[in-house]
């Protein structure tokens, strides 16, 4: 199926991207329309849009939306969350030293991929390094 | 940053319930940690940047869930010295921090640790780039001893 979300991906779109093609849609197309461009494409699911189902509620990020939207409960995904809140939203407890740098790297990765497609599918690497290591440590729920 | 006068600012207008006061105050807190400056007590604004645009409007959005209402602009000041003096406003807040990790260097036993977390935390605020910034950085490098490179 089709996914639309603003154009220049960040932390939190590229978490939500490699949620979608690991457990919700291996086969998913993403577009990418201008910040605020209306209407949206129809018959893709927009995501990370301000006003839309899957986007920031409550103060969280889109990623941790998303969790809660298809009922994903793994402990890691639920760290991972926290991780992508702290990078991508001003949150007044700080707890994943990890999020700052996440943040900058995946900024990083936007700068040196040539378009936004590219830059999502090389974000995948750092959250599957970042589910990995999560793994292999104790749950801190 | 662009030059002062030439800066756009985002400016962020809210109201929201008097309760639960936890959630007034959550924002409020968010607010400060992003070290925007609150106005006349009736507007915060940040410089805009692609970052303080986004972090306002997923505030907004915030606001809007907790029964609250939001308005957000991104506009220019048209008075002369305005947008000088406003910069200034932003410098002296971050440079009073650094002043105060600077004095705290002074003392003997100084906790290294909380000094260069609060380091971090001035900086992500420090919009301006202010000078003061990189000497606390050099002089937090040279306070931790040992090897000196």
């Amino acid at each position: 199926m089709k996914w639309v979300t603003w154009e220049h991906v960040g932390v939190d779109r590229m978490a939500c991207a490699w949620l979608i093609t690991k457990y919700l849609d291996p086969e998913a197309e993403f577009l990418f329309v201008p910040a605020g461009q209306k209407p949206l494409p129809e018959g893709a699911e927009p995501f990370d849009i301000p006003g839309v189902r899957l986007s920031h509620h409550r103060g969280h990020c889109t990623f941790h939306t998303m969790l809660g939207e298809y009922d994903l409960r793994d402990p890691v995904l639920q760290r991972i969350a926290r991780v992508v809140d702290e990078a991508d939203t001003v949150q007044d407890v700080m707890l994943e030293p990890a999020a700052t740098g996440l943040d900058v790297l995946c900024q990083g990765i936007r700068l040196i991929s040539p378009d936004d497609q590219i830059a999502l599918e090389r974000g995948q690497l750092l959250y599957d390094a970042l589910y990995a290591q999560f793994a292999s440590e104790p749950t801190q729920g | 940053m662009e030059k002062p006068q030439e800066t756009p600012w985002v400016l962020l207008v809210y109201k929201i319930p008097r309760e639960p006061t936890s959630s007034r105050a959550m924002i409020w807190r968010k607010l400060k940690r992003l070290g925007a400056l609150l106005l006349h007590d009736a507007v915060w604004v940040l410089p805009a940047t692609p970052w303080t645009r986004e972090q306002f409007q997923w505030l907004a959005v915030e606001i809007g869930e907790l029964e609250g209402e939001a308005y957000l602009w991104e506009s220019r000041l048209l008075l002369n010295g305005q947008a000088d003096a406003l910069t200034q406003q932003f410098q002296a807040r971050v440079n009073s921090a650094y002043q105060e990790i600077l004095s705290e260097l002074e003392q003997d036993e100084a906790d290294l640790v909380a000094l260069s977390r609060k380091y971090q935390q001035v900086r992500a605020q420090d919009y301006f780039h202010s000078e003061l910034g990189i000497r606390v950085r050099e002089r937090l490098m040279s306070a931790r001893g040992g090897f000196t490179s």
